[in-house]
């Protein structure tokens, strides 16, 4: 026997034994940690990691995944993921798993360690949530005491720094630049021209002598004609799109007019009797909060589950990776069966399950979008959730759907506590979302009806007298409450409408407790806006039905013109 | 490639291998290994061929360790020049059918720094060999009998655990 040949193999093989399974969990468990906290950009933990290779299989326990903008929650945390992987698929670096589970998903739990990463600091909230709370808080302005000493006659409002009239400006720019384009493209001249070449080529054609070759360019200058008009067409519906744009202009101006005077109330210390700003207010902050982690999330599908119909590019530890996906090709990861089971709220939790089919990073490769069905049922709560993600052409599609009825109040706080906040507890409520995102454009619809609750009013910001009784006793006599918010714009910058009748209550307490003096002080704050925005706002107004009537006298005798032309040529 | 045998050769490498092309070829490939991303089949190919070929190894080592930690700077270099390559339209049909091979994957050669470090590291292949060899020149003429000559190195290759591996693998 060749003891000097066989014992250092041995030992080779001893060491490749004892990193398999010793070193490598722990080394992939270190790898997966750092590249969650990478993307979270929060702190991650996880229990253990277990991987065999003969029959290629990952299991992981106790995960939790901290949330980069709030240190003592949890975004995500999990008991235990198991994927069986496929043999085959992994020889090409693919990581395909027919059927897995996973059990305890969680959301939003606290945490009793920081989640911040060492060296970083924690996320700022988007900029959706930043004006909510800002919003809210304005509500301590509310107080009633000293109101006429706070409304300040001489209160100068410098038109420059009022989004309306930066608007108007903006808008006026773009009305000349869209108006100069259109009418350069709807001249006179241009089409005269064009006609009177192909008069030209009309009359070459009928002097032609050779029957085919007059046939064909009788065909040929009928073609141009139809071309001219289909071109001439084309720049009329620009040119009624760019008057549709201008109304849109004005409606923008609008919504821009009323922040600027619940601006310039909120400077002044002046109360907001309108029920939708109070509305945002109360209601803006939850709200906020809620879409913003939807963001999140939606944001992160689509940076690892690009929508694409050609190579697509993911982010790598260094560099990026290009795929090129074949014709028969598995895609880099996919589950194609994900079974699991969770708990939903904190008090109580309600125990759900569900399944999540097609989860890939290459929809386009895979061929089918992912759907996500989760139920649960308690008592009298029930919960829906369907999810369909849709990447497989170059749109990222997503439609979402989640109902959650009976679910218990507790703890609910709306507003904010240092200016006018309302904790509402006991009773029950019903929660209805819809949110469609095609590419990065949102559109969703959410209203949660309050029933059976108490509202206790934590008027911090209001000081005691009679708007504090007002507001109390408007509270008092509650049980029952809608909230609905819309949320539109886009993925990364979207924007919110939030509605309340809790809103209404509030607006009447503050009139009853206001009354007239408020009212003359809130109209003296909007008659200031109003002035510095008027002159800017008649100019754009003159601007837009000067040139509209122009567009349309010219669109009208250049259809005139065409329309004789064009029809000698037919 | 087992670590005891990498080290085994790191030693040797310090006393035999020395001369100035063995040294300027050891650095040009560490050179490309460093460029790497380590977790690739690319780069424990390298890894193979600095082992299997008669350069010097310790330079090919520390050149490769160096160039890793300049990493963060060169890749700002080698991602868009492995990027330009992969997306070339004229080359997609090669990426494609490499993609969806089996092993080929692993090599990493779809991820921008790995294509371009390749492609960067194969034009500067020549003047990294000359620099190498002319540092070679001055290595074996300053350097290497006060290393061979120094307490680590002595205590190193004194070592129980090394002398029985230097016996038993030779």
């Amino acid at each position: 026997m060749r003891w000097t040949y066989i014992k250092p193999r041995l030992v080779l093989l001893g060491l490749v034994w004892l990193f398999s399974v010793f070193a490598f969990d722990p080394l992939l468990k270190w790898a997966m940690i750092k590249g969650l906290e990478k993307a979270a950009k929060a702190r991650v933990e996880i229990s253990s990691v277990k991987t065999t290779f003969l029959h290629p299989s990952l299991v992981i326990n106790g995960l939790t995944v901290a949330d980069s903008s709030q240190k003592y929650t949890n975004l995500v945390q999990f008991s235990r993921l198991e994927l069986s992987a496929e043999g085959a698929p992994l020889l090409e670096k693919k990581f395909v798993v027919d059927k897995g589970s996973l059990t305890g998903l969680r959301f939003g739990t606290p945490r009793k360690t920081s989640g911040q990463l060492l060296f970083s600091r924690p996320e700022p909230p988007s900029p959706m949530v930043k004006k909510a709370q800002e919003q809210a808080k304005a509500l301590a302005a509310a107080s009633a005491d000293n109101l006429t000493s706070r409304f300040k006659a001489d209160y100068k409002v410098a038109p420059g720094d009022l989004e309306s009239v930066k608007l108007a400006k903006q808008l006026e720019e773009n009305y000349k630049k869209d108006y100069a384009d259109i009418v350069g493209r709807v001249d006179g001249k241009a089409y005269q021209a064009d006609l009177d070449a192909l008069k030209a080529r009309y009359d070459k054609a009928k002097a032609e002598k050779n029957f085919l070759k007059r046939a064909r360019d009788y065909a040929e200058t009928a073609k141009d004609a139809k071309k001219l008009t289909d071109r001439f067409n084309k720049d009329s519906k620009d040119a009624e799109a760019a008057l549709a744009r201008e109304k849109d202009g004005f409606k923008a101006l609008d919504e821009a007019r009323r922040r600027d005077q619940e601006a310039v109330m909120a400077k002044m210390k002046l109360p907001s009797l309108d029920s939708r700003s109070l509305g945002e207010a109360l209601a803006g902050p939850v709200a906020a909060q809620k879409a913003a982690t939807v963001m999140k999330w939606l944001a992160l599908a689509r940076r690892y589950m690009p929508a694409s119909a050609g190579p697509t590019k993911t982010p790598a530890r260094r560099g990026r990776v290009v795929h090129f996906p074949g014709g028969r090709a598995y895609p880099t990861l996919l589950v194609r069966e994900l079974r699991l089971t969770g708990e939903l709220g904190r008090q109580d939790p309600l125990a759900y399950s569900g399944t999540v089919e097609g989860l890939t990073t290459q929809p386009q490769v895979y061929g089918k979008p992912t759907v996500a069905s989760i139920s649960g049922a308690k008592g009298a709560r029930r919960l829906d959730f369907k999810f369909i993600l849709d990447g497989r052409d170059n749109i990222f599609v997503t439609d979402s759907n989640l109902s959650y009825t009976g679910m218990p109040v507790a703890g609910l706080q709306l507003g904010s506590p240092s200016s006018l906040g309302v904790d509402v507890s006991g009773g029950s409520g019903s929660f209805q979302a819809d949110l469609r995102t095609e590419g990065d454009k949102v559109d969703g619809k959410a209203q949660v009806l309050l029933s059976g609750a108490k509202f206790l009013t934590q008027a911090g910001g209001i000081a005691a007298g009679p708007l504090g009784a007002a507001v109390d006793s408007a509270f008092s006599g509650l049980s029952s409450a809608v909230i609905q918010a819309d949320v539109s714009g886009t993925v990364s910058d979207p924007r919110l409408a939030v509605r309340t009748n809790l809103a209404d209550a509030l607006s009447k307490a503050f009139s009853r407790a206001l009354g007239a003096q408020a009212r003359a002080a809130q109209d003296a704050a909007r008659a200031k806006v109003d002035a510095a925005l008027k002159p800017y706002q008649d100019r754009l107004k003159k601007l837009a039905s000067d040139s509209q009537s122009d567009l349309e006298s010219r669109l009208k005798s250049e259809s005139e013109t065409l329309k004789k032309g064009t029809g000698y040529f037919y | 490639m087992n670590p005891l045998a990498i080290l085994r050769k790191f030693i040797k490498g310090l006393t035999s291998d020395t001369a100035p092309a063995q040294i300027g070829a050891g650095i040009a490939l560490g050179f490309l290994l460093g460029l790497m991303p380590k977790a690739t089949l690319t780069a424990q190919i390298l890894l193979i061929a600095v082992m299997a070929s008669r350069v010097n190894i310790p330079m090919a080592m520390l050149t490769a360790l160096g160039v890793s930690l300049l990493n963060p700077l060169l890749d700002k270099v080698t991602d868009p020049i492995g990027y330009a390559i992969l997306t070339a339209q004229s080359l997609r049909p090669l990426w494609t059918r490499l993609y969806n091979m089996p092993i080929v994957p692993w090599t990493g050669f779809n991820d921008t720094v790995v294509t371009g470090g390749l492609a960067f590291g194969a034009a500067l292949l020549a003047p990294v060999y000359l620099a190498g060899r002319r540092f070679g020149v001055l290595y074996n003429e300053r350097f290497r009998d006060r290393l061979i000559g120094s307490r680590a190195i002595k205590a190193v290759k004194a070592s129980w655990l090394l002398d029985w591996y230097f016996k038993e693998g030779a």
